[in-house]
């Protein structure tokens, strides 16, 4: 009897172990307090923030900037030898090869913020749960996810020229190495759909500074336009700039690329950096939200006075004699883009200045627009710049326009002269200097303003590609191969992509 | 020894005539039931014992039975008259065939296994007195490699049967059918083990499925006997430790001569003009090894009564560190077992083993070049020790030439403060019910409760007036900005385990034995921890070093003084599990197990995974045409199998809101607007659902040898194992972006090797005893992949000397953790060398050629190459024990060859102190052409420095680690007192026999950190004297 009570209760023991038993070893994250996809998106407050992260990655494609510049005749990547920052030096030198950190950083950065621009365009319509959120701005918003996810692209598509083009969605693991480059054509032809998109849907005015507004997507189609020689369409695309009336030219140049300047009445687009959330991952120096090319522009054993503004830095983006060279006498964008350091020293000598010459390319020149100056930066402090790029300014706008009527199919030199002058008249503090040139001379000296004008802003290089001046200003620069960067090696080796040509 | 009881002992009678006589044979020590025992006259076998251990016989009164079983004394005894006999057989001391085998839930005679199992039984632990469990390991279990660390109480590398992997390599720890880790092993006290079980091969770890892919240690402690009278055991042991040997670093002048020589030829100044001023100086090694005790403390109690049994442990140990002596570096714990059982009824049996660990530790900075032991190594020898300037609040003396990193390692020492408190309570409660004969229900339920709270504190420290590093100036005031800090964190775990299993026992006809089991079993495993830090202790004082004392509160400027941390994990696993042991005879074994684990962790694909192995034993010598009467027993074995690993946590799509990451991609959240920085969201992992295990297959085959009367046995065992499925991040396109891949079962290893154990005894009269034992131990590794397309590799090794150096890589086609470096190939000893040599950017005469492996004419990354490998290529032990009347002395030794060491613990700063062998630098043309000599400069365009086999020594290795001689008082001396008591002196470590450099070549770590000596804590040798009395 008791032997049989016994084995009746452990038989349905043991049915009701093996019965519960599987779910032991169910998980759901929510057990370690771990929130999904399948739990997000639900209100406007997700959608909202996971578009503050698709403009993260802007801060992170940080090197295309010194990159404009070191690639062309404007800078030189100095450093303590020949070997440091190799990635920059190289290509510096024109002696780079697909194996390139700062190339394969900007080709992936690039593609995460493509990624996260998909990502909010795949759930658009409803989340993954099949719900359909909408909320009041909802089309705007999305405006500034295609703004963005055609800024990727053009970076991509202007760097490295065909390039895998997808749209659809965040690719997971299962699409690695499942796609083609795309022709140049079909990504400039997706980045126009995009800004079309961004154009019909953003507002003129954002309240939060650096919020991409409807002017920021006509003046980068105005540039994508131009980069495509379609002159016609840039010329009437940038004039809905100009004619807004929204941007003017700032009085004082320099004082445009102080902390004070940041956001102001000639900026279009610019990329945002702060100090205010210190950081200090040396593993991704990028990624942070301070601005890590200010440190690269420093001077080497800065040291001086209390009342000396400048902080001390790695001397690897230095500005050439060749740029300090093409400005002319009274020209007021000299002084504001490039520092002469012994001549700063002498001129101020209650600073008490003492530094390191740059050990190697030293040029005796020093980036004044992003030179690192004390108190913008916190915690780990090469990091931790607060300094904004100024990636599309107003007077950027008005040199692009002028350059696209001056090469439309009906030509107004007139009008491109006039938007020239206002450029220079602003440079020099009088229409003295006024081009009245035409035709291809005009031409060039819209060119040639653009690198005074805009010079260590990091276009230069992309201008001499895109105008086929190229090799005739760069040493080393070698026709039918460098126009493009090679394909990060990683990225041929990994997903077979053809590389580019030459390398 | 042998008793022989005989029931109803009568007058003896002279008459012959024909009896009848039932008996009963059991082992004297268990009173367990002995099956098959042999009962013959004159040497003539009459019967075997059945199932009931019964026999039943008739014959003459008068006549001489002999019964005899194997692995016991054969005892003989007179028949005097009919009736009932218990015989009580003894086991023989020499002999392990008749030891029962603890094995995954349940037991096995060691004559039936036919797995591959190491053995370590207490006689051998309690002569050795370890710290941890698994030194008695080393060299004692074949097929399994331990490499100690010197650091007191820390973990060292246990790998049983080659390296599967890069990580996660340590096996899976039983005690007492608790499942528990390697880490575990710190709180056992060795006295209080009875056995040590490795299982090895598939037959016998697969039922331990997805746990047993790294082999399982199975520990089973003592416990009492029933109607066992109190035996109390004490032992008691105090030593004193000390280092070894020191490293031979320069001397203040030699010093001063080089640091000019670097210096001047560099073009840079006379740094010492005046040499002869310098003298000897200070070699910092000889301030910091100090001596320090080691003790150890047991007191036990064992025995049972009618209805149950105890075994009741106390324990203390310490062990103070070398490096800066017990104040600074230790290790203390305590113990506190019970294992008691109790008969509920006579069917039901409840056991409860408990076990209480208080654990007390305090650590210094190890292995680094800025460790404590390494800056004894690379400070500047022209410091005095003490402090004389004036005005300055430093103890100890100070550098003015090395300004960073590296401080005087007493003022490091004098600034550690840390305590390290542990308590842990584990053990299990188990209901045995005997539903039918030979039928029994186990419930088991086994926890292991872990709560450490563990404090540091950073005070405020001067190094000297030039410093970098400083916190604190010369006056004593802080440096501004900086501040003093305390850190607590309290960490809290319970794993339990729920096992529930049938063992059934039985036969088929009359030759066919069966055992069975069958279970089910439940784990989890969970933990939390949390921490918090802060800010400016009153008075720069340990004695105030809490976080209650402590002001700090946070600012807007400094965000650093109060800060917290919580986190949680857990683990859960299911597993079905069975296991057929049969035999025919004992002649013919077999035995086949099977499990099904279920794993929180993996994707719904693979939830489940099922293992299965299966083994055959044949004792040739049971054979009738075996005739070769020398063999007491040969038996040939053989196993194949499969068993797990799962080193992985679930994986999931998760969204992260917030700012900055600092994870393995910088995959961060987050943009300002204007001056305002706003968190955003994004997705921050990716998950892959086929993720599963990784899947183990081994095989085995080996056999048993005993000949000579149990004088000679020899077990061998050769195995193979592939490990297929290792975790492996996968190469992706990077157009997929930052979020990190998923981890994937991409790699695979395969290793090979041949373990063996020779075993002698003899006693020579009646007073000499003596006993030797071998073992031997080798693996093969190889990584047979990595990724889909073989470019993955993991790095490892790393280590600081100018530049971040890594050593050691995981990659496909070479042994896991290899050194990866380049070749040497002398030096070049003039600029006409140079120039005719393949382009080796910056080489001057004097450097080191290093060699162009792929042919290519230039020197550059792509000729680095194998270099050399930190595992052994076999491992010895030999024991020896001895005994004269009522000395005893044992000795064991310890062999590691092939072992590769990488030197990395010097800094090579320019002021930092250097290797002796710098020396025998070259000084010019034809000096000296040995790449470990370079000539010396401040300037090393060269890259003198770079990672090759000018840093590789050969750590081979032959340790005496154990000398213990010890003399036993008969009772007869002192009957009243004690029964027996036993007086020793011991030596640990007492000597190494080996060309490595450093202070000792056995260096412990992860498989990419092993044999990369950073200035690891060295071993010490220990000189002790002990007692062991039982009461």
């Amino acid at each position: 009897m008791k032997i049989n009570s016994i084995k009746i209760v452990s038989l349905v023991l043991v049915i009701i172990m093996l019965i519960s038993c599987k779910k032991w070893v169910d998980y759901n994250p929510h057990d370690d307090f771990v929130i999904t996809e399948q739990d997000y998106l639900k209100s406007e407050s997700d959608y909202r923030n996971m578009l503050v992260s698709v403009y993260t990655p802007l801060q992170w494609i940080n090197q295309v900037v010194p990159v404009g510049d070191i690639a062309s005749d404007n800078a030189v990547s100095g450093g303590e030898n020949a070997s440091d920052v190799l990635s920059l030096q190289q290509i510096d030198d024109y002696s780079h090869t697909p194996v390139n950190s700062t190339l394969s950083e900007i080709w992936l950065t690039a593609y995460e913020g493509v990624n996260r621009a998909n990502y909010m365009t795949q759930y658009k319509a409803a989340n993954l749960a099949g719900q359909k959120v909408e909320f009041p701005g909802k089309e705007a918003m999305y405006g500034e996810v295609t703004f963005l996810r055609a800024y990727y692209y053009f970076t991509l598509v202007r760097m490295f020229g065909d390039v895998p083009l997808f749209t659809d969605k965040r690719l997971s693991l299962a699409e690695s190495k499942s796609l083609k480059r795309s022709p140049k054509a079909d990504v400039y032809k997706q980045i126009e759909t995009d800004l079309g998109t961004a154009i019909t849907a953003l507002p003129a005015v954002q309240t939060q500074k650096g919020r991409i507004t409807k002017y920021a997507a006509q003046a980068l189609l105005g540039k994508v336009y131009l980069y495509q020689n379609k002159f016609d369409a840039a010329a009437s695309m940038l004039d809905n700039v100009i004619t807004s009336n929204a941007f003017t030219l700032v009085s004082d140049y320099a004082s445009m690329f102080l902390a004070t300047g940041e956001n102001g009445p000639e900026s279009i687009f610019e990329i945002q950096y702060s100090n205010t959330s210190p950081y200090y991952n040396w593993g991704g120096a990028t990624r942070g939200q301070g601005n890590y090319a200010i440190q690269q522009c420093g001077i080497r054993g800065l040291n001086g006075s209390d009342q000396m503004p400048y902080a001390a830095g790695w001397s690897t983006n230095l500005p050439t004699q060749n740029l300090a060279a093409a400005y002319t006498a009274g020209d007021k964008r000299k002084t504001a883009t490039v520092l002469d350091i012994e001549a700063y020293k002498t001129a101020n000598p209650s600073f008490n200045i003492t530094y390191q010459v740059a050990p190697y390319k030293n040029t005796g020149l020093y980036n004044q627009k992003y030179l690192p100056r004390k108190g913008e930066t916190s915690g780990q402090v090469e990091l931790n710049y607060l300094t904004n790029f100024r990636i599309i300014r107003y007077a950027d706008v008005l040199l692009m326009a002028a350059e696209a009527y001056n090469r439309s199919t009906a030509a107004n030199d007139v009008k491109a002269q006039g938007y020239l002058n206002q450029v220079r008249q602003r440079a020099f503090g009088n229409a003295l200097n006024n081009v009245t040139a035409t035709g291809s001379t005009l031409k060039q000296a819209i060119w040639d303003e653009r690198r005074l004008e805009l010079a260590m802003e990091g276009d230069r290089y992309f201008d001499l590609v895109r105008t086929g001046q190229a090799a005739a200003k760069i040493n080393g620069f070698k026709t039918g191969k460098h126009e493009v960067f090679p394909i990060p090696q990683q990225e041929v080796d990994i997903s077979g992509l053809t590389q580019n040509a030459g390398y | 020894m042998c008793l022989v009881l005989m029931l109803g002992l009568g007058v003896q009678s002279l008459f012959s005539q024909s009896v009848s006589l039932t008996g009963i044979v059991k082992n004297k020590n268990t009173s367990e039931l002995l099956v098959g025992a042999s009962v013959s006259i004159q040497g003539k076998s009459v019967a075997l014992t059945d199932a009931a251990g019964r026999f039943s016989i008739n014959t003459s009164l008068g006549s001489t039975l002999e019964i005899s079983y194997t692995g016991f004394i054969s005892t003989q005894l007179k028949v005097s008259k009919a009736g009932e006999l218990e015989v009580l057989l003894d086991q023989n001391p020499a002999s392990t065939l008749g030891d029962v085998v603890v094995i995954g839930y349940g037991t096995q005679k060691v004559t039936k296994i036919s797995g591959a199992i190491s053995t370590v039984k207490a006689s051998d632990i309690e002569k050795l007195k370890p710290v941890r469990t698994e030194e008695a390991l080393q060299g004692k279990a074949s097929g399994v490699n331990v490499i100690q660390s010197g650091s007191p109480g820390s973990k060292p590398t246990v790998l049983v049967r080659g390296i599967p992997s890069f990580s996660g390599t340590d096996p899976v720890v039983i005690i007492d059918g608790i499942p528990q880790t390697l880490t575990d092993l710190n709180s056992i006290s060795a006295s209080d083990i009875e056995s040590i079980n490795v299982l090895k091969d598939a037959a016998t770890t697969a039922i331990y499925g997805v746990k047993g892919g790294n082999g399982v240690i199975v520990v089973t402690t003592k416990s009492g006997r029933k109607n066992q009278k109190a035996a109390i055991s004490i032992n008691s042991n105090y030593g004193v430790q000390e280092v070894m040997n020191t490293i031979g670093v320069l001397n203040a002048s030699e010093y001063g001569a080089i640091i000019n020589e670097g210096s001047t030829t560099a073009g840079g100044p006379v740094i010492f003009p005046n040499l002869s001023s310098l003298g000897v100086g200070t070699d910092w090694q000889n301030q910091i090894f100090k001596s320090a005790a080691l003790q150890s403390h047991t007191i036990a109690a064992q025995g049972g009564g009618d209805n149950m049994t105890y075994f009741l442990s106390a324990g203390y140990l310490s062990q103070g560190g070398i490096v800066g002596g017990s104040d600074k570096s230790r290790f203390d714990r305590g113990n506190f077992s019970a294992n008691l059982t109790f008969d509920l009824s006579k069917k039901l049996k409840f056991l409860m083993n408990t076990t209480a660990v208080t654990l007390n530790s305090k650590g210094i900075q190890e292995n680094s070049f800025n460790s404590v032991l390494g800056s004894a190594l690379n400070f500047d020898p022209t410091v005095a020790v003490a402090n004389t300037a004036a005005n300055t609040v430093g103890k100890y003396g100070y550098s003015n030439l090395l300004l960073s990193e590296i401080f005087n390692p007493l003022t490091k020492l004098d600034n550690t403060f840390n305590s390290n408190l542990g308590s842990k309570l584990y053990g299990k409660f188990e209901l045995q019910y005997n539903v039918i004969k030979n039928l029994t229900l186990s419930s088991r339920f086994g926890y292991t409760k872990y709560d450490g709270n563990a404090k540091s504190f950073t005070p405020l420290a001067f190094y000297g007036p030039l410093n970098v590093d400083n916190s604190m100036n010369a006056d004593g005031s802080t440096v501004t900005g900086k501040h003093n800090s305390i850190a607590h964190e309290k960490v809290s775990n319970l794993n339990y385990t729920w096992e529930s299993f049938a063992n059934y026992n039985f036969k088929l006809k009359k030759d066919h034995n069966l055992e069975t089991v069958l279970g089910f079993s439940l784990a989890k495993v969970s933990g939390n921890a949390a921490g918090a830090t802060r800010q400016d202790v009153p008075f720069n004082s340990w004695e105030f070093a809490d976080f209650t004392a402590a002001t700090g509160n946070n600012t807007a400027t400094n965000t650093n003084a109060l800060a917290g941390y919580y986190y949680q994990y857990f683990r859960k696993n299911l597993s079905y599990f069975s296991r057929i042991n049969y035999d025919y005879q004992e002649k013919y074994l077999a035995s086949f197990s099977a499990r099904r684990d279920g794993s929180y962790a993996f994707g719904t694909d693979n939830k489940f995974g099922n293992f299965f192995s299966g083994s055959l034993g044949w004792v040739v010598s049971k054979e009738k045409f075996f005739h070769a009467d020398f063999v007491d027993q040969l038996k040939i074995r053989g196993s194949y199998g499969s068993t797990g690993n799962e080193n992985v946590n679930p994986q999931f799509v998760s969204i992260v809101t917030g700012g900055p990451s600092y994870g393995s991609t910088a995959n961060s959240n987050g943009y300002t607007f204007g001056d305002v920085f706003y968190p955003g969201s994004t997705v921050a992992s990716a998950a892959n659902t086929a993720l599963r295990w990784e899947k183990q297959i081994q095989s085995n085959v080996g056999f048993d040898l005993v000949v000579f009367k149990n004088k000679f046995s020899l077990t061998a065992d050769y195995f193979q194992k592939t490990v297929d499925g290792l975790l492996f991040t996968p190469s992706a396109s990077l157009y997929l972006g930052t979020v990190p891949s998923p981890i994937a079962n991409i790699g695979s290893t395969k290793s090979s090797g041949l373990d063996f154990t020779l075993n002698y005894n003899e006693s020579i009269g009646k007073n000499f005893k003596f006993n030797t034992a071998v073992t031997f131990t080798t693996s093969k590794n190889e990584v047979t992949a990595t990724n889909n397309d073989g470019t993955a590799k993991i790095f490892g090794g790393y280590y600081f000397n100018g530049q971040s150096q890594s050593v050691t890589v995981f990659e496909k086609g070479f042994t896991p953790g290899y050194f990866y470096g380049y070749k040497t190939a002398g030096l070049f000893q003039n600029a006409a060398e140079v120039a005719a040599y393949p382009k080796q950017a910056g080489a001057q005469p004097g450097d080191i050629k290093y060699v162009d492996v792929n042919g290519d004419g230039i020197i550059n990354a792509s000729d680095k190459t194998n270099i050399g490998n930190s595992f052994p290529k076999y491992t010895m032990g030999w024991s020896l024990n001895m005994a004269y009347k009522n000395f005893d002395f044992n000795a064991f030794v310890y062999a590691s060859v092939g072992n590769d060491i990488y030197r990395a613990y010097e800094r090579n700063a320019n002021y930092s102190n250097k290797d002796r062998s710098v020396l025998a630098r070259w000084t010019g043309e034809g000096s000296t052409n040995d790449a470990r000599y370079p000539r010396y400069s401040f300037l090393d365009a060269n890259s003198n420095i770079r990672v090759s086999d000018r840093y590789v020594e050969d750590g081979s290795f032959i340790k005496i680690k154990n000398l213990q001689l010890g003399y036993t008082f008969s009772t007869s001396n002192a009957k009243k007192w004690f029964n027996k008591a036993r007086v020793y002196a011991q030596v640990k470590n007492a000597f190494t026999f080996t060309k490595y450099t450093g202070y000792d070549p056995e260096i412990a770590g992860g498989i990419l950190d092993t044999g990369i000596d950073r200035g690891a804590y060295p071993q010490a040798r220990t000189f002790s004297i002990g007692l062991d009395i039982k009461l």
